[in-house]
């Protein structure tokens, strides 16, 4: 039966208003209303929210989030969980980085033991060619994927629980990117790159001067966005991930290459996870050991807050994206209240922990469970 | 939990918000005329930035001005947002501690294009291609003076065997960690007829990290006598690895491994006074202080929006031999005695 169905079925029973709940509650936009709603109702009192330097800034840093939600959503759909996102982060950028990087300073990096073998005084392999940005990126997206292959062999064809091996992948990956640079950051890396994290189409004035509205990493999230849609939504190996997540035997049983869609679930996740590096390092202009040391709360909590479930077998790229929207509108409102530091971690925390409540809810709802209804079948 | 229940709660947080949201503009909203500075530091896990936390935020809200206070937990990435979200609230000047030296130029930039002065405290950029006002010591000369009187009492110690030196080495993304390490090793390539090879122990300022390199560096170096650290705040550490060995001895018992550091905290202070400790170079974190804050406030005031300066901070080494006169110039000092 379909959801609408039921919910046209309570009101005669004088349930209106827990219908009008309901169907707000289940409804696929319900994180965007919560986060339009909140931005409303905070721009009233804080005016520069909805100014066009803050808008730029939430612009920016949407994109980049976005991209690796997507990625953490495919693992969360087949049921898994993806903590290497962020060391594939940090190993990509540096590999990236001392491929096409125009200068190393000897001082930093003699000690390295890619020194005088890949990387001189006079930078990377690539430096200074044409092709150094895009054969950059894509061996930063080989990598990704390669990683991500691993770790979804292991978790398929050995039966490893996904949180241990990615929490190992996470340990491996992070040391050996401070280990090849021995903890130094990788600079001088070509402006084309950096022109991806750094540059905007479409300036306005904003005070002194001005800022951009559109940044280039808005066409990387979308198009992933639009590809992640698509196979999710429109070919039968996207509903082999859902059939997967929620019930492996079943999908085994079922005929589903079940090992194959995990696998390529965590190929998706490494690639994406390399894709937010590509962003994040342009953006920071240096390949960095240390980057996206911090960012896995913010993936994680941008999934949850969307509705994408930890249980598996649920998940949208439109969920992904009102979850990010909705996470990066809270950090940015946070600073503007201009809260205490631990008092924004508090809040965040608390807000991720009612958006979990609220997943287990609406799963409760959704099931018809509620105390206070009949059973609902959707 | 019922619907309504849900209903009430969400309700709850909703109104929670707004209240929060309300009262937190009342009560931090800017004044008419009132300056705002923001202070975006990368985290405070080392006395040194404790105090020169301490000693930015009350000297800038006892003149009145409103600061906005941002912790990126070392993270260069929330920092740059931090720093943007700032900017989007037209804050007047802004003072970073960044991450590192790189993410430092990047955050300038921002701030440059912006228009609006930054100063950069203590940890300076990378390179000097964009504008700003920093405030750094001269971390090189400081190092070369303590370890230059730690190679004085070695080479009085008259004995047959060589030194065998090692250094707790700093992150090396980061210029003072490289200038302190310049200035070891500008000491011991003076006097090759007094130490050995150093060893190298990375810390990466991070006190896990640094027990477990140098406990592993000792076991391989059983021999190591003569010890600097790149930083004061790791001394718990090095006692943690040194006093199992049987090398923590105070000065004049045998055993003792000749000691420095650099930072001037009240740790060091205090192993100093105890004869642990045998120099430590002092930054003069209270100057560094104080001129970043005049620099940044001179430029406000007088409309500049991408001063550029470089105040160097000469700081000192403190000595066993000179820390009757001078213990009263180190921040460490200051600090225990409450002042």
């Amino acid at each position: 039966m379909h959801r609408s169905d039921n919910v046209t079925a309570l009101a005669p029973t004088g349930r209106l208003k827990d219908a009008f709940l309901r169907r707000v509650l289940l409804s696929d936009s319900f994180v965007l209303f919560l986060a339009v709603v909140y931005f409303l109702v905070l721009w009233a009192f804080l005016p520069r929210l909805g100014s066009a330097r803050n808008l730029s800034n939430l612009s920016s840093n949407i994109w980049p989030l976005f991209v690796l939600v997507i990625g953490q959503m495919f693992v969360l759909i087949v049921g898994g969980i993806d903590l290497s996102q962020t060391s594939i982060m940090a190993i990509t950028s540096v590999c990236g980085a001392l491929l096409m990087t125009s200068g190393l300073d000897p001082a930093l990096f003699a000690r390295n033991p890619l020194w005088g073998v890949l990387v001189s005084e006079q930078g990377g392999p690539l430096a200074g060619s044409i092709a150094a940005v895009p054969v950059g990126i894509l061996v930063m997206l080989a990598i990704g994927a390669l990683i991500g292959l691993a770790n979804g062999l292991a978790v398929a064809k050995c039966r490893m629980p996904p949180f241990m091996v990615t929490l190992v992948s996470m340990f491996f990956f992070s040391g050996l990117a401070i280990l090849i640079t021995r903890s130094e950051n990788v600079t001088n890396l070509p402006v084309a790159f950096l022109a991806i994290g750094q540059n905007y189409l479409g300036h306005v004035q904003a005070g002194r001067s001005t800022v951009g509205l559109v940044p280039y990493s808005f066409f990387a999230g979308v198009a992933l966005a639009w590809a992640a849609w698509f196979i999710l939504g429109r070919t039968i190996a996207g509903r082999w991930f859902y059939a997967v997540g929620m019930n492996r035997r079943a999908a085994t049983a079922s005929g589903i290459p079940t090992d194959r869609v995990i696998v390529c679930a965590y190929v998706i996740s490494g690639f994406c996870a390399a894709l937010g590096s590509v962003l994040y390092s342009s953006r920071l202009g240096a390949g960095r050991p240390t980057l996206g040391a911090n960012v896995l709360l913010d993936i994680v909590g941008a999934a949850v807050i969307g509705g994408i479930s930890l249980y598996g077998g649920k998940g949208k790229v439109r969920w992904a994206f009102y979850g990010v929207l909705f996470f990066v509108v809270l950090d940015s409102s946070l600073y503007m209240l201009n809260l205490r530091f631990y008092t924004v971690n508090i809040v965040k925390g608390a807000v991720i922990l009612v958006a979990a409540l609220l997943d287990v809810l609406r799963n409760r709802v959704r099931m018809g469970r509620t105390p206070t209804g009949p059973r609902v079948v959707v | 939990m019922t619907m309504k229940a849900l209903l009430r709660t969400v309700v709850l947080l909703g109104t929670s918000a707004v209240v929060v949201g309300a009262l937190s503009c009342s009560r931090r909203g800017p004044q008419e005329g009132q300056l705002t500075i923001c202070f975006a530091f990368q985290d405070l896990e080392t006395e040194f930035w404790v105090a020169g936390h301490k000693a930015i935020t009350e000297t800038l809200r006892g003149k009145g001005i409103r600061v906005l206070e941002r912790n990126a937990n070392q993270d260069a990435n929330r920092q740059l947002e931090q720093v943007r979200d700032a900017i989007a609230q037209d804050v007047d000047g802004i003072i970073i501690i960044p991450q590192d030296g790189e993410s430092a130029v990047t955050i300038v930039g921002e701030a440059n294009r912006a228009g609006i002065p930054i100063a950069v405290f203590n940890r300076p950029p990378s390179d000097r291609s964009k504008p700003a006002l920093v405030v750094v010591a001269d971390n090189e000369e400081i190092a070369e003076e303590a370890v230059t009187y730690m190679a004085k009492v070695a080479r009085q110690k008259r004995r047959d065997r060589k030194w065998k030196p090692l250094i707790v080495v700093g992150d090396l993304g980061d210029r003072n960690a490289v200038a302190r390490r310049q200035g070891f090793f500008n000491v011991i390539e003076k006097n090759p007829d007094l130490f050995e090879t150093p060893i190298e122990v990375p810390s990466k300022w991070d006190p896990a990290t640094t027990l477990a390199n140098l406990e592993a560096a000792l076991q391989a170096n059983p021999d190591v006598d003569f010890l600097f650290t790149s930083s004061d705040f790791l001394y718990p550490q090095i006692r943690a690895v040194l006093e199992p060995l049987g090398k923590w001895k105070k000065i004049g018992e045998p055993g003792h491994v000749i000691l420095g550091g650099l930072d001037g905290d009240s740790t060091a202070y205090k192993l100093m006074e105890e004869g642990y400790v045998d120099a430590t170079g002092v930054q003069d974190l209270f100057f560094e202080a104080h001129a970043i804050m005049d620099a940044l406030l001179d430029a406000i005031e007088t409309g500049h929006r991408t001063p550029e300066k470089w105040i160097e901070d000469p700081g000192f080494a403190l000595t066993q031999e000179n820390m009757a006169e001078r213990a009263k110039d180190m921040w460490g000092y200051r600090v225990l005695r409450g002042q």
